[in-house]
């Protein structure tokens, strides 16, 4: 499921991660991979903080929503 | 011959900090990540031949945006002799992606394993050691912010580029990457200076073009590595970027787990924090108490109360006599005497009254960008800006412009999407910025004594036009299109550090006080002669009579533009004019044109002086209006011209937000009038109420830019 319908607080694994090449590539320097794990903080509208890597990232719905966990 | 270090490292990992700690200048530094968008040089403070260069902040060498372009080729063209490697040690895992790219580069790499503080205040625990082993290069802790073994750090870099020294990687990835590495290897062997053999072998694993164009392979070598690199694609199923970046990952986390000793995890106070100000119900009134509680005591409160002091004490009773008695007994003539205390004490000296006040809101700016929250302002106003067009990325400038436009529009240069990239410089001015505050703080104080929310009020007005502006724009074929995704790392919260907040503080305010001297000091000089001069029968005389002046001659020529307003009286005509030239002058040249000689805001006679140049009320609130969002000053202007890279864009950006502002201050005046201040209903309120109408009709019409081209995708949206 996307990342935007993942409940705060529960650590879950990246499965995949949809979109454009460069996004992608963004999102994997940012520390989005793999199977690396992602919590979310807090929501708001649909836009997440989530903790990756033990860093905190800020991403809007239709970002989030190429996250699958 | 010169020694150059770069500072490479993540955004918002301290490089600025540590860059002006280290050579002594003043960049602005800023807690979100893109503060820095183009490379900046400097000397080291202690070795006068040793440039440092603070590049951009970046997560990966990749050359997917600007930042990475400018700092990649700023490595691979420039050849520093060092590159100092900024990590920041509370996010270590994230931070040593870009370290591992850096040290395949093949030069000599140092890690500055910054805010170690935070990890000491955190209870973890790095093993600098084992760190530096692994990687390859030598590890320092430091702490920018504090000043800690950043000279270390450069001490050691220069030694490393006077011994020449190379870091060698040390990760390896998994065998097949290897194999096919080392096969890449051997086909540019030869082509390539020997230390970065490494390097040009993984872009081209990656397929990175932009390495593929510099090496221009023939057809031979291109289509022998093409086998290479789909061969282990398929046989690790996955594309070979991604390859590398999990072998990355894979190699760093295995490292973290035995370098890194975290004492907790679960959320943390930043964490905390976050649930409740970027809660969705809470977000946006926590935003506007807070900016309202910044205005309200910057320029209501406690402003006020130290701007008083500045004009009445050490202005009227102090300098102003002393210097009026001075020219008195040295037998000074009229003329100068007139031009020394109406024209420069009285308009200079009314800009200055107002820098306490300017002082204590870059104070609280400053408070607010250290902290951690404006970063978070940024994601929350990302919810409101999209509804509308803007990602919350266009948020950031904005930020800035609170203090002042040009470094605000500056900032507009991290926003890929170039359609909001303009619009953002188009609207970024209409947020109040320090010079404005003496208008806001003037007719405040002097027509709406009684209303303590008009500071606050005008802040939320910039943000109100913005957002107008956004939709009516949005609805034109100029800037139709969804606004780019928004991801932007949050820095944890901190307590500001005070020398910071106040070095940023006094910057800031550094260069109002030298405007205040050269650029509104002339200005004032020339409203003074304008005003104090008139052209007769015997040619230039001095006037008594300032209605006879030069300068009421070319107020009234504009005027009658501003009538519609309600301020078509040369004064307020020529004080608007003037303050293209730097928007303090619009206090100064009252202070000139009422001459009486030190005037500040606060200064009764100013106060009541200004009112009457006003038809009622909702005219002197129209004029404020109107000078807030007109076209900004020359400086900005330039900014703006400099950003858009085309006259015409600029002239368009100019005359949107002059027009804009007009049509405000019209419908204010009019309407305002004939609502509250008993002015009868007439010609000029029934064009009021078109403007209303059409305003509303740029807001509201359906405009889709994909009719014809994509009509499943609009069918769906109106379903």
């Amino acid at each position: 499921m996307p990342l935007t319908m993942a409940r705060s607080g529960e650590p879950g694994t990246v499965k995949e991660i949809h979109g454009k090449e460069e996004t992608r590539r963004f999102l994997e320097s940012l520390g989005f991979v793999e199977g690396g794990a992602v919590t979310v903080i807090s929501q708001m509208g649909g836009n997440l903080i989530v903790n990756v890597k033990d860093t905190r990232v800020a991403l809007s719905r239709s970002m989030a929503s190429r996250i699958m966990i | 011959m010169a020694i150059k270090i770069a500072l490479a490292g993540n955004p918002n990992c301290g490089k600025t900090t540590m860059f002006n700690d280290l050579t002594g200048s003043s960049q602005y530094v800023g807690n979100w990540p893109g503060v820095t968008v183009e490379k900046k040089e400097g000397r080291l403070r202690t070795h006068k031949d040793v440039v440092v260069t603070d590049l951009p902040g970046i997560y990966s060498l990749s050359p997917y945006t600007l930042e990475e372009v400018v700092t990649r080729n700023y490595i691979l063209d420039e050849h520093p002799d060092v590159v100092i490697d900024l990590v920041d040690g509370s996010n270590i895992e994230r931070n040593l992606y870009l370290t591992t790219q850096l040290t395949e580069m093949g030069l000599p790499v140092i890690i500055a394993l910054n805010m170690i503080d935070i990890v000491q205040k955190n209870g973890d625990k790095i093993d600098v050691e084992k760190l530096s082993q692994a990687l390859g290069c030598e590890v320092i802790e430091t702490s920018a912010i504090k000043g800690t073994g950043s000279r270390q750090v450069a001490e050691r870099a220069v030694q490393m580029a006077l011994t020449g020294v190379k870091t060698h990687p040390g990760h390896t990835f998994s065998k097949p990457v290897e194999e096919a590495l080392s096969g890449i290897e051997s086909l540019i062997d030869g082509t390539v200076p020997q230390e970065r053999l490494r390097w040009y072998s993984i872009k081209l694993f990656e397929r990175d073009e932009k390495v593929l164009e510099k090496l221009e392979l023939d057809a031979d070598g291109k289509k022998r590595l093409e086998e290479i690199v789909s061969g282990l694609e398929a046989e690790l199923d996955d594309d070979s970027e991604s390859i590398i970046t999990g072998e990355r990952y894979q190699f760093i986390g295995k490292l973290v787990s035995q370098c890194v000793r975290k004492r907790q995890s679960g959320l943390t106070t930043s964490d905390k924090i976050d649930r409740v100000v970027t809660n969705r119900w809470l977000a946006l009134p926590i935003f506007a108490a807070v900016m309202y509680i910044v205005y309200f005591v910057s320029v209501s409160w406690l402003g006020t109360i130290v701007t008083d002091w500045t004009n009445d004490t050490l202005f009227a009773e102090t300098i102003q006599p002393a210097v009026g008695g001075w020219l008195e007994a040295v037998g000074a003539a009229g003329w100068l005497q007139g031009l020394i205390v109406d024209g420069i004490i009285g308009g200079v000296g009314a800009v200055l009254g107002f820098v306490p006040q300017m002082f204590i809101l870059f104070f609280f700016l400053s408070i607010l960008e250290d902290c951690g929250y404006m970063a978070r302002v940024a994601f929350i106003m990302d919810r409101i800006f999209r509804k509308f067009g803007l990602s919350g990325k266009s948020f950031i400038p904005m930020l800035i412009s609170s203090g002042c436009g040009v470094p605000g529009i500056m900032a507009t240069r991290t926003i890929e999407n170039e359609k909001d990239r303009r619009m953002t410089i188009m609207t970024t001015t209409f947020i109040p910025c320090g010079a404005k505050l003496p208008i806001i703080a003037l007719i405040a104080g002097a027509v709406f004594p009684n209303i303590t929310w008009m500071a606050p009020a005008t802040y939320f007005f910039g943000i109100f036009m913005v957002v107008i502006s956004g939709i009516i724009l949005k609805k034109t074929k100029m800037f139709a299109g969804d606004p780019s995704p928004f991801v932007m790392e949050l820095p944890q919260y901190h307590f500001p550090a005070p020398k910071g907040v106040l070095l940023h503080m006094w910057e800031r305010g550094k260069a109002f006080i030298i405007k205040a001297g050269t650029v509104i000091f002339v200005a004032c000089g020339i409203i003074w002669f304008l005003q104090s001069f008139g052209f007769g029968p015997e040619g230039l005389y001095m006037v008594e009579d300032e209605n006879a002046s030069l300068l009421a001659a070319i107020g009234g020529v504009i005027a009658p533009v501003f009538l519609p307003l309600g301020f078509g009286n040369w004064q307020a005509a020529v004080a608007s004019v003037s303050g293209l030239v730097a928007k303090e002058n619009v206090v100064g040249t009252f202070g000139v044109l009422f001459g009486l000689g030190e005037v500040g805001e606060d200064d009764p006679a100013l106060l009541s002086m200004v009112p009457t140049l006003f038809a009622t009320s909702a005219s002197a609130l129209a004029f404020m209006v109107f000078n807030l969002t007109c076209a900004p000053c020359f400086a900005a202007i330039g900014a703006i011209r400099r950003e858009m890279m085309s006259a015409k864009w600029t002239w368009f950006a100019i005359g949107y937000m002059t027009v804009m502002a007009y049509v405000m201050g019209f419908i204010i005046n009019q309407l305002g009038g004939f609502l509250f201040y008993g002015v009868s209903f007439g010609i000029g309120q029934v064009l009021a109420l078109i403007c209303v109408a059409a305003l509303l009709w740029g807001l509201l019409r359906s405009y889709n830019p994909n009719k014809t081209a994509r009509k499943p995708a609009v069918a769906g949206a109106h379903a």
